[in-house]
């Protein structure tokens, strides 16, 4: 299921990532199969189960692997084993391969001399990146000595350090505790905002959705779902949207919901303080219940919608 | 008329449909001092599944059951002639020197049973961070450590034990006329001093060595390149040594250094245990001079052999405690 | 009684002071442990199991001395580490049995019950395959079965939930809280997703510095006085804002069509207000709820208000 919406800009610009067809196959075991989308400008969540095919995604993107049919773009280049496109490109990996002896500054300063920046410009670009990730007091100690919050933020520098278009990230909240996760989301929101495309691949969904609703979804190395959260929910018929009403008689607020066809079922809590309704067409059954509340001045706590998130929608399409 | 109904447990919630959900334990629990048992257990457990660890224990033994039919068929032959002729074997046998030699010879298969056993035994926990579950249950690093040790040692020591002992019952039964008994009436317990030399010291080095690594290959080859290494050296010496005797130069600095290797240092252990410097089975040609010809090696200092011994053993003990932290266990 | 009680614990490792005078009683049932990185909690916990000796102060984990009794301690606690760590060789009922024999059950027993316990987490298909072969989520539920065999009376959960897919978090969360509602097991559960510790405990405990910040219930620390109320409407609509200014209610945009609602009387008659001026306005009202701190909100006011406990 597609929806045309991109997050972010819209316009297919030279920076996109763009994938037609493609598939990467290990032997006889798929990782990819038949994918076809386009990443733009803006942050886009890479979202799927473990071994759905997240990582091959990447590996492909970043050029470390080719993929067996298809055609991949970045920037309107291929990008395997093309440094052209790594210029384009800021890659934080999972993985956590360090050179442990190095201090903090002296590993990305080490990366800008590879990205081809010279002496000075280097240290002043690393010193700048350093400071952007907040790790400016502790840049001069040993990586070996490290938390993973501080090694995620390392991982960060080097990937930014030549201030590339694209960035991806894999699992870049792993081990950041609440503090250092909410600088690390605004880190990235403020570099998409300023129109760099961010691919960030996560299992932490409610972080996910304070980043972005621009998702992309793979299941089982097909592309399960792609665009704006809020359309695919929309687009989902298989699973009525709930709504759940708090209140002292539900089965009262019940009996005047029930007589419209576009309830589904009603649903009483054991606890008999509220009622949870499915619906075929929500915009409709919001207004009619503000409306019989009102007439009727029914004492209510409150209602919302508990499967209207990121997890209910990535639930709902993965287990179809 | 009241049917007894078939129910599910005397418990508290019984009735016909189990409560098959987590339940606590509030059984029978074991001594905090056996607990090293349980880790030898599943280390042996999990070491005598290899059929190469099989393969090498019964190999080990091998020079007994050559010893066995030798000295049967020698035996049989000689009950038909007649009386006053010596016997050429059985006349100047040193029946303690029959189990130095076996044991010499078993050296390397033991070695091989050694590695097998545990060159993996704490790298592979290293790579699988098992220190962890060790060491959130109750139970200490001298448990994690002497289950270990026992669990190389005990092994090692039956596979020495067992073609030892039985080749002594079978001595001790046929060859009484030929002097077994009469020759030594403490050989018994001297060997059972003999056979605890190999479990002991392997157990202690690979231990030590396998702390070191991350990878059981790796353990196992650093231990390997050092058996072999120190072989080939006293193999050079033992060359040395007969060449100078032939020379009548006798340097009795090579001598000693003959003992400087894993099997060295055990069977200088077995020649001080034994009281003996070691025999052939056949009597050696005569010569000019004839100690000067004698290609056996003396029996080594007991002090040196001593010290070295234990000194290594107790190194490596030692080495496997300091490596074995009581890791990050959280976080 | 206290599940562990802690007074003035100072723990340093050289001349680093990484628990500074620590005083909490951690209560029953499942409670969350939060706090920055290198704030002291995985120093606390490690001094719990009797791995890191306290420079002074005393504290007790059900009802052991931390100092004399740690063998005790670690026989009624169970940890789940937060690395993946496994005895190599062994399938999955083998080494939750071994973990079993470990904490000192005899093996008829520890084998009979890790059965039990693999069931219990969901591992029962693979309990014969060999550890090596599981997948992360399945490596995370058998560090679980290996804390629970000995039937503790705490267990001790550090990152539950780390590396595991969307599903798999799930199914870990649920197991969680089954464990520690209904079973009589206390849970101090320590993790850095705080949606993860809102969904499986009830109260928590905050620490910074070394020092405690913070402690109770989650649904005290989520209260804000006065019960105002978040109302989510389909679009942003400021004649929805001056309706509800007409009717006495005090009006803050907080996100994108969304308001926090304050004003005098009972919720519902508040509500009632709401409604009636969403109705008025033409807006549509998708979501009406008692507004609440979330977790986060509580925990960054906790450590960045000046130490005071409590």
């Amino acid at each position: 299921m597609e929806s045309s919406s991109r997050g972010g800009g819209g316009r297919l610009s030279v920076h996109d990532i763009e994938l037609k067809n493609v598939s990467r196959w290990y032997g006889e075991v798929i990782g990819l199969n038949d994918v076809t989308c386009t990443v733009g400008p803006g942050l886009t969540a890479l979202l799927g189960m473990n071994g759905a095919g997240k990582s091959t995604l990447l590996r492909l993107i970043t050029g470390q692997l080719r993929p067996t049919t298809g055609e991949l773009l970045v920037g309107g280049m291929e990008p395997f084993a093309n440094p052209a496109v790594y210029r384009l490109m800021g890659y934080c990996p999972e993985i956590d391969n360090f050179y442990e002896h190095y201090n903090g500054f002296q590993f990305v300063n080490f990366m800008a001399r590879l990205q081809g920046f010279d002496g000075a410009h280097a240290k002043r670009r690393t010193a700048e990146v350093i400071e952007h990730v907040g790790m400016s007091e502790r840049a001069h100690k040993k990586i070996a000595g490290y938390s993973k919050g501080m090694r995620q933020r390392i991982k960060l520098a080097q990937a930014m350090i030549h201030d590339p278009q694209i960035i991806l990230l894999d699992e870049p909240l792993n081990g950041l505790d609440p503090v250092g996760r909410r600088e690390f989301i605004d880190v990235l929101g403020d570099l998409a905002d300023r129109g760099k495309t961010i691919l960030v691949s996560s299992h932490i969904l409610f972080e996910v959705e304070q980043m972005t609703r621009s998702i992309l979804l793979l299941h089982r190395g097909r592309l399960l779902a792609t665009g704006d959260l809020r359309e695919i929910r929309g687009l989902i018929d298989k699973h009525p949207h709930k709504i759940r009403v708090e209140t002292s008689d539900p089965r009262r607020l019940a009996t005047y919901m029930l007589d419209r066809a576009n309830v589904v079922s009603a649903r009483f809590e054991r606890s008999g303080t509220a009622v949870q309704f499915e619906v075929a067409e929500p915009d409709a059954f919001y207004t009619m219940l503000m409306n019989v509340i009102d007439d009727h001045q029914l004492l209510v706590q409150g209602y919302s919608s508990p499967d209207n998130n990121l997890e209910s929608v990535f639930r709902y399409l993965v287990s179809n | 008329m009241d049917q007894k109904l078939p129910s599910t447990s005397s418990s508290a919630s019984s009735g016909p449909i189990a409560d098959l959900t987590y339940r606590n334990y509030d059984g029978p629990m074991e001594l905090p001092t056996h607990r090293w048992w349980a880790i030898a257990k599943l280390c042996i457990r999990l070491a005598t599944k290899k059929r190469g660890f099989w393969i090498a224990s019964v190999i080990s033994g091998y020079w007994y059951l050559i010893l066995a039919a030798v000295f049967f068929f020698v035996d049989l032959q000689t009950q038909g002639s007649p009386l006053g002729v010596k016997n050429p074997i059985f006349a100047n046998i040193v029946w303690k020197d029959q189990f130095l030699n076996a044991f010499s010879i078993s050296q390397l298969l033991l070695f091989i049973c050694a590695l097998m056993l545990g060159a993996g035994a704490i790298a592979n926990d290293n790579r699988a961070k098992a220190l962890l579950v060790y060491l959130s249950k109750p139970c200490t690093k001298t448990d994690y450590l002497v289950g270990k040790w026992m669990s190389i040692f005990i092994p090692i020591t039956g596979v020495v034990a067992v073609p030892t002992i039985l080749f002594y019952g079978y001595c001790l039964m046929s060859y009484r006329t030929y002097g077994f008994w009469t020759d030594d009436p403490f050989l018994l317990p001297k060997l059972l001093g003999m056979i605890l030399v190999p479990g002991f010291f392997h157990a202690s080095v690979v231990l030590g060595i396998s702390s070191l690594f991350d990878q059981g290959r790796m353990a196992g080859a650093t231990y390997a390149g050092m058996y072999f290494i120190g072989l080939f050296f006293t193999k050079a010496m033992q060359v040395i040594h007969i060449v100078n005797s032939r020379h009548d130069r006798p340097v009795p600095f090579v001598d000693t250094l003959y003992y400087m290797s894993v099997d060295g240092l055990q069977i200088g252990f077995a020649k001080i245990i034994l009281n003996t410097q070691g025999s052939t089975l056949f009597p050696i040609p005569q010569g000019p001079s004839q100690a000067a010809r004698q290609p056996l090696i003396e029996i080594p200092s007991v002090g040196l052999i001593l010290s070295l011994y234990f000194g290594i053993s107790f190194l490596a003990m030692w080495l496997a405690w300091s490596r074995v932290r009581a890791v990050e266990v959280v976080g | 009684m206290a599940v562990a009680s802690i007074h003035n614990l100072v723990v340093k490792y050289g001349n680093f002071t990484a628990v500074n005078g620590l005083s909490c009683e951690v209560p029953e049932g499942c409670t969350g442990l939060l706090g920055p990185n290198g704030a002291g909690k995985t120093t606390l916990l490690k001094t719990f199991l009797g791995f890191v000796r306290p420079t002074s102060g005393t504290a007790s984990v059900v009802g052991c001395d931390i100092r004399t009794q740690d063998r005790q301690i670690r026989q009624r606690v169970g940890l789940m580490p937060e690395q993946d760590c496994h005895i190599p060789g062994l399938s999955a009922v083998q080494f939750v049995a071994y973990a079993g024999e470990l904490a000192g059950m005899p093996s008829a027993q520890a084998l009979r019950r890790a059965h039990e316990v693999l069931e219990y987490c969901h591992l029962g298909e693979a309990r014969y395959r060999n550890v090596e072969t599981f997948s992360t989520g399945m490596k995370q539920r058998i560090k679980l079965a290996q804390a629970l065999i000995h039937g503790p009376k705490l267990l001790l959960l550090d990152e539950p939930t780390n590396g595991l897919d969307p599903a798999g978090r799930e199914d870990m969360l649920e197991l969680v809280r089954s464990v520690s509602h209904g079973k009589g097991i206390n849970v101090i559960v320590s993790s850095h997703l705080l949606p993860d510790i809102e969904r499986v405990c009830d109260q928590v405990i905050v620490v910074m510095n070394g020092t405690l910040r913070a402690q109770g219930k989650i649904s005290d620390l989520k209260r804000i006085d006065g019960h105002p109320v978040d109302v989510d409407l389909r679009e942003p609509s400021p004649q929805f804002v001056e309706a509800c200014i007409k009717r006495e209610l005090t009006v803050n945009p907080t996100k994108a069509g969304a308001y926090r609602v304050q004003g005098a009387g009972t919720p519902e008659a508040i509500n009632l207000h709401v409604i009636r001026a969403a109705r008025e306005s033409g807006a549509q009202i998708r979501g009406l709820t008692v507004a609440e701190r979330s977790l986060e909100e509580a925990f960054m006011t906790a450590i960045q208000t000046p130490a005071e406990s409590r």
